[in-house]
């Protein structure tokens, strides 16, 4: 039995022995403390292989991890959806789901007819466009309006340049730095390169308000580079070096992807390899991370279609969660909430792999100052960390050119906020226009995906409600004028988005960050030391808002087949570590689990026309 | 070569007569262009006239096709001229030689300027293959031939401190090359057109231009340093400082602007230059190729065959071209964020050329005229004739009034950078600049003025979602 097989056993056998002694909460402390017993070992023994593990001992090691964690962790997952926090404060206990002696019975899974429509998955905010610039595209109706063309294309513009007043301290210089062309970043190519197009969110738990208690040294997010790196070519100029932070504005850290390589096969024997994680950070400028320091590694993601998910109603989004598995699909989907300054609200959230911020301008406003060190209206302070005194001093020197003293107007935001809801969604491939059909596998794998139970979280249709206005105002040129519009190719559309934006747990658990020596042995306080996280699963052990460390929001799939024409290099999950679709599939755990053993035993015919179906998207 | 006797007389009479003797439009008695125009007593559509000569649609789309060949054409011309410059001055690095290149680089940008209202509406330029057929946007030779700005850093050296970025947008989309391509010569041991096709947007990084305009420009002037060397602080009105020892042939006695370099490096230098014409001379042929008259199943001949669709794309580019380009990207970003990265041509101060000339182009397909290098002026059925020939006489007088004022407000950022003040100094002093700002707002007044031309003549591009039948 190939070993990544082992856990989906694990799980079936566990569903059938429901618990009937042990509370739920029980089960799932317990499960979590095997799973870390199991981890140390396995790691232990794995040290002094794991750099080089690509091949070999390394690779038996880590799957014997694996094999024994996830067995676990299919435990865990009987006491709830919450995984483990890998020591940081545990997440909000999630609700069990119940114990009754007649659970109800799931849904009948229904393959929803094809329409004409689905060709079109942003209805007016579609583009026939498929090649590179795919991503990039305006609707129709914004070109044909050229007030409507203006602002799109001037924030674009704003979008690819760089600010007056950015960094000290950034991760990028521009927004189209990270997303490419308007698509995905990706996972740099070796272990030397900094990441450019992805970051390492910090934290240490979350306060009462929901919000992530930042790392007094290190604040939310690791900042790659000092403004240094871009002056001049030599990106290495401004980069993090151990202990030199107290002089000058410099990197944060160096952080790092290690991947382990785990070998499985599809029941037919087919052979697949996956990528497993270990995010590491090396060369902490200054100084330590706190105690039970938390990460989380994200790629970029593409950014089309955000205005149409921003505009579909909060209700519609919340009629699909069901926290409590009430229906007994075995799929929950939790809605997160959170602070949102630009609407001073507490809101669902929508966006980000965690669904962690509720409006795309909320999420920009967040982009520009913590990847880019752009301060706004919205998030004024500069991301310096509490006892970053260099990186204050330097901030004090910025040139903050707009009223409020930040670095970027309300008239740019508004602009780059316009460009951002306005992203087309391609419109979809394999549709042949001539015999006025869907190519025949994509037809099947759209089936399939159904029957499989994919649709029950990558819920495929939704109806968008008013797409109301910048609460910023309406942008002319350069200036803002109060009580923007309704963005009508934005509202009232039948769109094809394939997701819930709601919270799911996807399995896994994480060990806490080890700090340790770049041997992997052990390492002293404040000296040079790697900080590792190494996690089973989906999981980075790091919550968010209501979302626990285990938990994902449903990712959109449209556009997925473009996603490499857009940038060759780009990966797919959270994080990247999927180089295919199939292997991102192959990742789907906790709630999906079934789902992804579905795709595991389907014969090479049916999983190819899966993929096609995905391509088409 | 095209000339007046590829166009029916009647055009170029009726023209002649639309053209100059037109009145403010509304008070006019007889019609904007008197008793004979189109809408007077005796013109085509007048009580008196015979409405069969008058201007239709598809004459306006010949026009159109017939201005893009030649303005293609005369760019074609131009680039092959820059490229005899810039073989004289690898050869001969003298002072003259690089000022004689640097005239042929601004020459050239005089008739491409007038093509850009041909983007934005799926033509060649935007979309054509190798295969000489259409593709989708973003598959034409644009940005090959025409982007900016530019990561200088991918071609060449750069200074230390720059107001603007020298590097990609990706930090890392150049970390396998070693400087720069010209530095490089272990990654690139030759420097030729396949290494600068095969680079350009290296890493899906928009910002790695190596081919076109402006990566010649950038290797003629250099960055756009102030006099005294330095890239920072208040901008002087001093274009790049490129010297030409940068190209000597002379043993040891190359340079790096400033800096000494090896002998190979200026070797280097001169085979990216002449690699990057000839690329800029085979993407423009193949435009030009698209729009040749003599075409049979090339873009001319289905453009002029398309109807009210190609009556649309027209209307559509000049409209996207005169507003969200010009107006919005080129001018108000470049005034919002006092950007000098944002400069069209910022090697070479010439800015303002491209203003003028992308404006020029817009009143060019209004009117169906287009004045060739040659002086030889190409006239023939504009969408004012048009409008005149469909009884909106008014309206195309007030849209001749519109691009006229558009034309005389950056006819003035034209005049002052000429006079010592190039653009990147005249946004420095803040978003209210006045001239730059009055230019914005003449082309804002113009597009909205378009709006009511394209609503009278009752034209749409292609809907994505026309053809399909919504049934949810």
């Amino acid at each position: 039995m190939p070993p990544a097989l082992q856990p989906s056993l694990a799980f079936v056998a566990s569903e059938h022995a429901q618990p009937q002694a042990a509370s739920s909460e029980e089960v799932r402390k317990a499960a979590l403390r095997s799973l870390l017993a199991c981890a140390r070992p396995a790691f232990g023994a794995a040290h002094g292989v794991r750099t080089t593990s690509v091949t070999g001992a390394g690779q038996i090691v880590a799957a014997a991890f694996l094999r024994c964690a996830l067995a676990a962790w299919a435990g865990l997952l009987l006491g709830g959806c919450g995984g483990g926090g890998g020591g940081s404060p545990p997440p909000p206990p999630p609700s069990p789901p119940p114990v009754s002696p007649e659970p109800p019975s799931p849904p009948p899974i229904v393959v929803p007819e094809t329409t004409a429509a689905e060709r079109f998955p942003g209805g007016e905010a579609t583009t026939s466009l498929s090649n590179e610039e795919a991503f990039g595209q305006s609707p129709e109706a914004i070109q044909q309006d050229f007030s409507a063309d203006a602002n799109f294309k001037s924030g674009n513009q704003i979008f690819r340049n760089s600010h007056d007043g950015e960094g000290p301290l950034l991760n990028a210089r521009t927004c189209q730095g990270c997303h490419t062309k308007d698509g995905r970043g990706a996972v740099p190519p070796n272990q030397e390169t900094p990441m450019d197009s992805m970051v390492v969110r910090l934290g240490l738990g979350i306060d009462g308000d929901e919000a992530t208690i930042p790392d007094p040294n290190y604040g939310r997010q690791l900042q790659t580079f000092g403004l240094a790196s871009f002056i001049g070519d030599d990106i290495s100029a401004g980069l993090s070096a151990f202990g030199e932070g107290a002089g000058e504005a410099i990197g944060e850290g160096f952080a790092l992807v290690e991947y382990e390589t785990i070998e499985g096969a599809y029941a037919d024997g087919a052979p697949f390899e996956l990528r497993h994680p270990v995010v590491k950070v090396r060369e902490l400028s200054y100084g330590d991370f706190a105690e039970g320091i938390q990460f989380s590694a994200r790629v970029a993601p593409q950014l089309i279609g955000l205005g149409l998910l921003e505009a579909v109603p909060e209700a519609d989004i919340r009629s699909l969660a069901d926290p409590d598995d009430a229906d007994g699909d075995g799929i929950s989907g939790r809605a997160n909430s959170v602070f949102d300054p630009t609407e001073d609200a507490l809101r669902l959230g929508r966006f980000g792999p965690k669904a962690g911020t509720a409006s795309l301008l909320q999420q920009t406003v967040n982009a520009y100052r913590n990847d880019m060190g752009v301060t706004n209206r919205f998030v004024p302070e500069e991301a310096c960390a509490e006892r970053q005194f260099s990186c204050q001093q330097v901030a004090l020197q910025e040139e903050n050119p707009h009223p409020g003293n930040v670095d970027i107007g309300d008239v740019e935001l508004a602009l780059v906020e316009f460009y951002l809801r306005l992203l087309a969604v391609p419109e979809r491939r394999g549709f042949d226009e001539a015999a006025d059909v869907w190519e025949e596998d994509v037809q099947r794998g759209r089936t399939l995906f159904f029957e499989t139970g994919c649709g029950a979280c990558h819920q495929y249709r939704h109806v968008t409600g008013t797409a109301a206005g910048s609460v910023l105002g309406a942008v002319e040129l350069n200036t803002l004028f109060p009580d923007a519009p309704d963005i009508a190719v934005l509202s009232e559309q039948t769109i094809f988005p394939y997701t819930d934006l709601l919270l799911h747990d996807m399995g896994g658990a994480c060990e806490p960050v080890q700090r340790e020596a770049a041997d992997g042995g052990f390492c002293a306080a404040n000296d040079n030391c790697v900080w590792a996280l190494r996690c089973t699963g989906l999981a980075d052990g790091k919550p968010e808002g209501l979302a626990s460390a285990s938990e994902w929001r449903t990712a959109p799939l449209w556009g997925l087949g473009l996603v490499k024409i857009v940038n060759e290099r780009a990966t797919f999950l959270h994080d990247g570590r999927a180089r295919t679709i199939s292997e991102a599939i192959l990742w789907h755990g906790g709630e999906a689990q079934r789902s992804r053993d579905a795709f595991v035993a389907m014969n090479a015919t049916d999983r190819s026309a899966l993929i096609a179906f995905l391509e088409s998207l | 070569m095209l000339n007046n006797r590829l166009f029916p007389l009647l055009f170029v009479g009726l023209l002649l007569l639309a053209g100059c003797e037109g009145d403010d439009g509304t008070t006019g008695q007889q019609g904007p262009a008197g008793p004979t125009g189109p809408a007077g007593p005796t013109g085509p559509t007048g009580d008196q006239g015979d409405p069969a000569k008058a201007v239709t649609r598809a004459d306006v789309l010949r026009t159109n096709a017939n201005i893009a060949y030649a303005a293609y054409g005369d760019s074609l011309l131009t680039a092959l001229s820059l490229r005899t410059s810039l073989r004289a001055l690898v050869a001969d690095p003298t002072e003259e030689n690089l000022a004689a290149a640097k005239s042929a680089w601004l020459a050239s940008r005089e008739p491409y300027g007038q093509t850009e209202v041909y983007r934005f509406r799926g033509g060649p330029i935007d979309a054509l293959l190798e295969d000489g057929s259409l593709g989708e946007d973003g598959d034409g030779p644009e940005g090959a031939i025409n982007a900016w700005p530019l990561g200088e850093g991918l071609i060449d050296y750069v200074a230390n401190s720059v107001d603007g970025d020298a590097g990609p947008e990706i930090a890392s989309s150049v970390a396998g090359i070693a400087g720069s391509i010209i530095a490089d010569s272990n990654s690139f041991p030759n420097v030729n057109g396949s290494v600068i096709r095969d680079n350009f947007e290296l890493g899906g990084d928009e910002r790695n231009v190596s081919s076109g305009y402006h990566a010649i420009e950038f290797l003629l002037w250099g960055q756009d340093l102030n006099a005294d060397g330095s890239g920072g602080g208040r901008r002087d009105a001093s274009p790049g400082q490129r010297p030409v020892s940068d190209y000597s042939t002379r043993l040891g006695a190359c340079t790096s602007g400033i800096n000494p370099a090896p002998d190979d490096i200026c070797v280097r230098r001169g085979q990216y230059l002449l690699a990057a014409a000839d690329l800029l001379i085979d993407d423009l042929s193949r435009v030009v190729d698209a729009w040749n008259p003599n075409g049979t199943d090339n873009h001319y001949a289905n453009f002029v065959a398309g109807g009210d669709q190609s009556l649309a794309l027209i209307l559509e580019g000049m409209g996207r071209m005169g507003f969200g380009e010009l107006a919005g990207e080129r001018m108000n970003i470049a005034l919002l964020t006092n950007s000098q990265e944002d400069e069209h041509s910022c090697f070479s101060d010439n800015t303002h050329r491209d203003i003028l000339l992308n404006a020029k182009g817009v009143e060019n397909a209004f009117k169906g005229e287009y004045t060739r290098l040659d002086r030889d002026v190409l006239e023939g059925a504009g969408i004012d004739d048009l409008l005149s020939s469909e009884a909106m006489p008014e309206l195309a007088n007030e849209m001749r009034a519109a691009l006229e004022d558009t034309l005389i407000k950056v006819g003035v950022i034209d005049q002052v950078a000429k006079a010592g003040e190039p653009f990147d100094n005249q946004i420095q002093r803040g978003i209210n600049e006045p001239n730059v700002s009055a230019a914005i707002r003449a082309l804002s007044a113009q597009t909205e003025v378009l709006e009511r031309v394209i609503a009278g003549l009752g034209v749409t591009t292609g809907n994505l979602r026309q053809d399909t039948e919504e049934d949810i």
